[in-house]
């Protein structure tokens, strides 16, 4: 079974190229538009990886981050931070609430597609 | 052996003073021999045979001889030694030592001679205690003057120097020792032009001193200029110091470290200038590529590939330079806003107070104090607003605060026995306004100035945390600072200093009111050295120019290697478990030979607290050889008529309330106290110099030992 990943981005232009390229590397996509939508996305499956933006409408990023990690069922979610916010001490913030890892904005969309095949093989050798 | 002059004569004045008394005695004295001789003679002259007669006269005559000696004795004792006491008395309240009245009762065969002394005494005392009192309440108000100075000129941020027109430094504080990069105290006296830029200097004086007496609002200018070894940049301004004629004496300089702001002001150009500039090009070049495929869609594959190519590169290029611009802007500290070195403990204890105060929540400072980099107001109203609403969130009562040393950062964490709080909720509080603090910032408008984002997460099963990134602080975390060093109330300033310059004369000519003194005293195990008592404590406190330096004290421990006897420990309440800890003599004896350096030892009854010393000379390789002044020897020869010459009788003969007795510290400043007094005295008695005193003291000695010889 394909690896799943849960695309979770309010800005259509960036969610173009992400859901293509997720796809084109062999993932089973989903995208979310919101915090809340991406909450219920993951409620009704869990998914292998969430590509999280963290200026979501409504819930952010950060809060969807740690409602998810406060679950134990969903403690083996990769969470992958990607923010417009490029300051040291948003990362920490990140992956103090529990995030895998943090992308900022512009990104190198190879770079991305990487980093996503380490972790989803980290855990689906 | 040379005896002061006057040492001399008050000698001679005693003997003539005391001479009715013996010339009394040599008249009681031929008054026995004559009336034994006219009994003689009378006998001579009878010439009869009888014994009985004979046995008669005989016994007349030594019953003449008796009552001679009987009215010696009894004149002696009614009359001249009653009046060697009151003319002590006398002398002492001549002598402004005493505030003692004559008490007539004590004179009763000398009325009604003390009773008018005593008048005389009473109508001296009132006169002196008026005098006394108008020149303790303008030396108080000097005093309060001068503490007030010294508290501003502390407290200020900026540094100050006050020069006079020759360009030396006259005053200064901690903040221009600092910003100068002068470690250790600045010698007064010194040239400014040693340390700052003179040309700036000179510049804004010149234009001080040529203005015509102007208005307050021209009366300064500003200066920029440079520490001499071009390490810093200072601003600040400078205003002239006017005589009471209003002819300048001087002048003020005060002045900041503007380093780091002209520094941080150029690369805030620099950066963006290439905003601008460096993004023109890449924008240019990706928006022509794009418009072109766009407009032409017909051009050719090999043409359409080059401009995706050029799509490509730019895009790439621009995300590098973003990338660049980003962490240069990041680089750059927010200094447009008033941010400081903060201490953690200010930070929190103002933070606890305010909340206990207010009925908020108890809040408890733990771990180690740190210094962190802000601005103190808006942070301490966030952790106030943040703590508020951590109580009402979570419901616990008690809160920890904490702050956490980081890589690049100091945390501040505040923890609690409960959940942690939702990032969205934190979202939410930080829009808070902040009303006490300048234009009302929310609570994230103020993180973001300190490049701050709060967040929370579980710590240990059962508790959580809140934690606050904030800038490291510019100066070095730990590094020992210059301020402990320095006296609790420091005497940065003293004028009289400038008379004391030619100190290296030896001590014996030096004049007693301007010489250095420590006061000492020792606690010990017993009072016997010789049979292995040992120092337990040693107090010292510095006199100079006459002032008891109270912020200039010497006060520790000593493990004296053996149990302290409970009798010793209900003298000076030093216990084994006191000094448990504390270093053995070797050790503190080399820091109190660095304390008293050049001045001359001033104790009571010195010669038992120098044996302790001198017993350790070999251990600790120090050598107590410095001038030693005695007070109880002091005090006998100013005293000669009273035999009491301990520590507490003399306090009192002098009026000096003593407080802190039996501990080492309190017994030298009571010692400090007496001394200081006895300088009046002494000098009264034409004592002035050192060499006197050790003099008089000498003769002192001498009778003492002849006494306890008797």
């Amino acid at each position: 079974m394909r690896p799943s990943v849960l695309l979770v981005d309010d800005e259509p232009n960036i969610v173009l190229s992400l859901e293509f390229l997720m796809k084109q590397a062999g993932y089973d996509v989903r995208v979310a538009r919101d915090g809340d939508a991406a909450l219920q996305a993951v409620a009704e499956r869990a998914p292998d990886l969430i590509l999280l933006d963290v200026m979501t409408p409504g819930r952010d990023g950060y809060e969807v981050c740690q409602t998810i990690r406060a679950n134990p069922a969903w403690k083996d979610i990769k969470i992958v931070m990607l923010t417009a916010k490029s300051r040291e001490v948003e990362r920490e913030k990140g992956l103090a609430l529990g995030a895998d890892d943090y992308v900022t904005k512009p990104f190198s969309t190879r770079e991305l597609v990487n980093r996503v095949r380490q972790l989803l093989a980290d855990e689906h050798p | 052996m040379s005896i002061p002059d006057r040492t001399r004569q008050t000698g001679s004045e005693r003997a003539a003073q005391l001479a009715p008394r013996y010339q009394f005695a040599v008249l009681a004295a031929i008054a026995a021999v004559f009336g034994f001789a006219v009994f003689a003679a009378m006998f001579a002259l009878r010439a009869g045979p009888e014994t009985a007669d004979i046995l008669a006269h005989w016994a007349a005559g030594l019953a003449a001889l008796v009552t001679a000696g009987l009215i010696w004795l009894g004149a002696d004792h009614l009359v001249f030694r009653p009046l060697g006491r009151l003319a002590a008395r006398a002398r002492l309240a001549a002598a402004a030592a005493s505030e003692a009245r004559i008490d007539a009762a004590a004179y009763p065969t000398l009325a009604p001679l003390p009773d008018a002394l005593d008048q005389l005494v009473s109508r001296y005392l009132t006169a002196r205690r008026e005098v006394q009192q108008s020149v303790a309440s303008a030396t108080r108000r000097v005093e309060e003057q001068k503490e007030r100075l010294e508290a501003i000129l502390r407290d200020l941020s900026e540094g100050v120097m006050v020069c006079n027109l020759d360009h030396q430094v006259l005053l200064y504080n901690h903040v221009a020792l600092a910003l100068l990069h002068v470690s250790g105290e600045l010698g007064l006296g010194r040239s400014l032009f040693n340390l700052i830029s003179r040309a700036p200097v000179l510049h804004a004086l010149e234009r001080l001193l040529q203005r015509p007496a102007a208005g307050p609002e021209e009366s300064t200018l500003p200066v920029v200029c440079a520490t001499t070894d071009s390490r810093t940049l200072l601003r600040g301004r400078m205003s002239l110091v006017l005589d009471t004629a209003g002819t300048p004496t001087g002048y003020v300089l005060t002045f900041a470290d503007v380093t780091r702001e002209i520094a941080e002001l150029s690369r805030r150009d620099t950066l963006l200038r290439r905003a601008t500039e460096g993004l023109r090009a890449p924008i240019a070049n990706l928006r022509a590529a794009a418009e072109t495929i766009s407009f032409f869609p017909d051009i050719s594959p090999e043409q359409r590939r080059a401009f995706e190519d050029v799509i490509l590169r730019e895009g790439n290029v621009l995300s590098e330079r973003l990338e660049a611009l980003d962490r240069d802007y990041r680089s750059l500290s927010a200094s447009h806003w008033p941010m400081t070195d903060i201490h953690s403990v200010d930070l929190f204890s103002w933070v606890v107070r305010n909340l206990r105060e207010t009925g908020g929540p108890q809040v408890t400072m733990v771990g180690l104090p740190l210094w962190l980099h802000g601005d103190s107001h808006s942070l301490s109203h966030v952790l106030e607003c943040i703590l508020r609403k951590l109580a009402v969130a979570t419901r616990a009562d008690t809160f920890d605060i904490e702050a956490l040393l980081g890589d690049r950062r100091v945390y501040i964490q505040i923890t609690w026995a409960g959940d942690p709080i939702s990032s969205a909720t934190l979202d939410d509080w930080s829009d808070e306004p902040l009303p006490a603090v300048l234009g009302s910032p929310s609570l994230r408008d103020v993180l973001t100035r300190h490049g701050s984002e709060m967040w929370s997460h579980a710590q240990q099963p059962g508790r959580a945390a809140l934690r606050i990134p904030l800038p490291a602080p510019i100066r070095v975390q730990f590094a020992p600072t210059l301020r402990p060093e320095m006296p609790s109330r420091p005497e940065f300033y003293d004028f009289d200093l400038f008379q004391s310059g030619a100190a290296a004369r030896s001590a014996v000519s030096t004049p007693l009111r301007s010489a250095a003194y420590v006061a000492f005293d020792t606690e010990t195990t017993g009072l016997r050295p010789s049979q292995g008592d040992e120092l337990v404590a040693i107090g010292a406190v510095r006199i100079v120019n006459g002032r008891i330096l109270t912020g200039e004290t010497f006060n520790r421990l000593v493990n004296p290697g053996r149990p302290i006897p409970p009798d010793s420990v209900r003298f000076h309440g030093i216990t084994d478990a006191m000094v448990a800890d504390a270093p053995p003599a070797e050790l503190v004896l080399p820091q109190f030979k660095a304390f008293v350096a050049d001045a001359v030892l001033v104790a009571h009854n010195a010669a038992f607290d120098l044996t302790f010393l001198q017993r350790k000379q070999e251990a600790s390789g120090i050598r107590f050889d410095s001038v030693t002044l005695d007070t109880l020897l002091i005090s006998a020869f100013l005293f000669p008529e009273f035999d009491d010459h301990s520590l507490d009788t003399i306090a009192g003969r002098l009026g000096i309330a003593v407080s802190g007795r039996h501990t080492a510290l309190g017994d030298a400043m009571a010692t400090a106290a007496i001394f200081v007094r006895m300088l009046d005295l002494l000098e009264a008695r034409g004592i002035v110099t050192i060499g006197h005193l050790l003099e008089a003291s000498k003769m002192a000695l001498a009778i003492r030992m002849k006494q306890a010889a008797f």
